[in-house]
């Protein structure tokens, strides 16, 4: 049992540092992997010392013997990666983001598998993207454009104070599994692990009603993620799925 | 802190170039940087998961994410190969994270399975490189270098690891990450 460590547990090192040698290393627990995913998204010192580590281990990789995997995992990647003859899209009957993946894809690059693009801003009615009001009847409103992990924005949220709203403009379409799938929103504040603000419905310009307790607190430089979680909602109170996006809350 | 470039090998070359004709969406290009590299990425998923067709399930998905995100590797910071294994181990990890608890397959299994194949595509990392970490690693105390192995090679999870060892979680950290910055010395050719 011998000596314990130091007394912050990070051995001299900084926390940045412990963190990124901790995701690189892959030996944290899912919460743990997820908050330093979630960082690695907005943190641009910290991913580069995530890589600096990946990098450095990654020779390891070659003492592991190559193992070549079944035909069959080739033929269901082809089938996907074939690029899809462009449809016309009509007008989305249904608002879902997740049901219009096809105008999506129409509106973002030919790319087949795609993740899309075209940024929607919530602060400029008028102009491109769906129209949405402008909010902020009193208190400063927030505002945040969530980009995926190339720094692609994906989604535009807006926070409205007095109302007690977020709204949400789509911008770009995911390829993650739909089916019983579902975005959650989260905030994380700090170094505290995510909280979630509950499942999302990323429909153009339709407003969200958070419940006000959740929204307390919230202020510019926090940050806001989406992840895609079982239908409900993450079972565990923590990000379980993919993070398709983040972004930092400024002021609008 | 930062390592010098690392020596491109040929094959890291060719591979690059198949990754930015992936990102024109040229899918021969991304057939032919499957097939030089889905055995690598195949072990390195299999050797941590185990069970072979939640796998072939990830690699499945490692090689999507890999297509869709070709436009964004970047040959500057990385190997192609080192970038694709490191969202294949990443992508293992997350998936055993996720799975409920139950019996672990032993690790023997796995052992089993990775001598059952030849590397089709050794030689993509350049050998120097491997060779001085794994001096680098096997210089470490014997417990420090396992839980390394552990971590890295199998994804045990450090509270895992202090169990088995039978020392706090503070105490296992503490190994590893002391270990790593030895590691990082050793190749800098200075002491950590």
């Amino acid at each position: 049992m011998s000596q314990s460590p130091d007394q912050n547990g990070l051995d001299g090192l900084t926390e940045l540092e412990a963190q990124a040698m901790d995701y690189a290393l892959g030996g944290g627990s899912r919460a743990e992997r997820k908050a330093a995913e979630l960082r690695s998204l907005s943190d641009p010192d910290f991913r580069a010392a995530v890589e600096r580590w990946q990098q450095l281990l990654s020779p390891l990789d070659d003492t592991t013997p190559g193992i070549a995997p079944p035909p069959s995992v080739w033929a269901a990647i082809a089938a996907e990666v074939t690029p899809l003859p462009r449809r016309a899209a009509g007008p989305a009957a249904k608002a879902s983001w997740w049901d219009n993946l096809n105008l999506w894809r129409m509106l973002g690059l030919g790319g087949p598998v795609l993740a899309a693009v075209a940024v929607a801003l919530l602060v400029q009615p008028g102009s491109v993207g769906p129209a949405v009001p402008a909010m902020v009847a009193n208190g400063p409103a927030l505002v945040a454009t969530l980009a995926d992990a190339t720094g692609k924005p994906l989604i535009a949220a807006a926070y409205d104070p007095a109302s007690g709203q977020v709204r949400f403009a789509p911008v770009a379409a995911s390829d993650d599994t739909t089916t019983g799938k579902v975005p959650e929103l989260w905030v994380i504040e700090g170094q505290n692990p995510p909280r979630s603000l509950g499942v999302i419905d990323i429909a153009a310009g339709r407003s969200q009603t958070i419940p006000r307790e959740r929204l307390a607190g919230l202020k510019p430089g926090s940050i806001l993620a989406i992840s895609i979680e079982p239908t409900g909602g993450s079972p565990t109170g923590a990000p379980t799925g993919p993070v398709i996006a983040t972004g930092k809350l400024a002021a609008a | 802190m930062n390592r010098p470039v690392q020596p491109v090998t040929p094959g890291a070359a060719e591979l690059s170039s198949l990754l930015l004709k992936a990102a024109d969406g040229d899918t021969a290009a991304f057939h032919a940087f499957y097939d030089r590299t889905s055995a690598k990425l195949f072990g390195v998923i299999l050797r941590i998961l185990v069970e072979r067709q939640e796998s072939e399930d990830v690699l499945q998905d490692v090689y999507l994410s890999i297509w869709r995100k070709a436009a964004t590797f970047d040959p500057s910071k990385a190997s192609p190969i080192t970038w694709a294994a490191t969202i294949a181990r990443n992508r293992a990890i997350d998936r055993l994270r996720a799975r409920p608890p139950r019996a672990q397959v032993p690790v023997e299994a796995a052992f089993e399975l990775a001598d059952d194949g030849p590397a089709q595509d050794a030689g993509l990392i350049h050998g120097d490189d491997v060779r001085r970490l794994t001096a680098a690693l096997a210089s470490l105390e014997p417990r420090h270098a396992a839980a390394i192995r552990a971590c890295y090679f199998d994804g045990v999870t450090y509270d895992e690891l202090a169990e088995r060892e039978q020392v706090p979680v503070g105490t296992l950290k503490s190994w590893v990450r002391r270990g790593l910055i030895r590691m990082r010395g050793a190749l800098e050719g200075s002491e950590a």
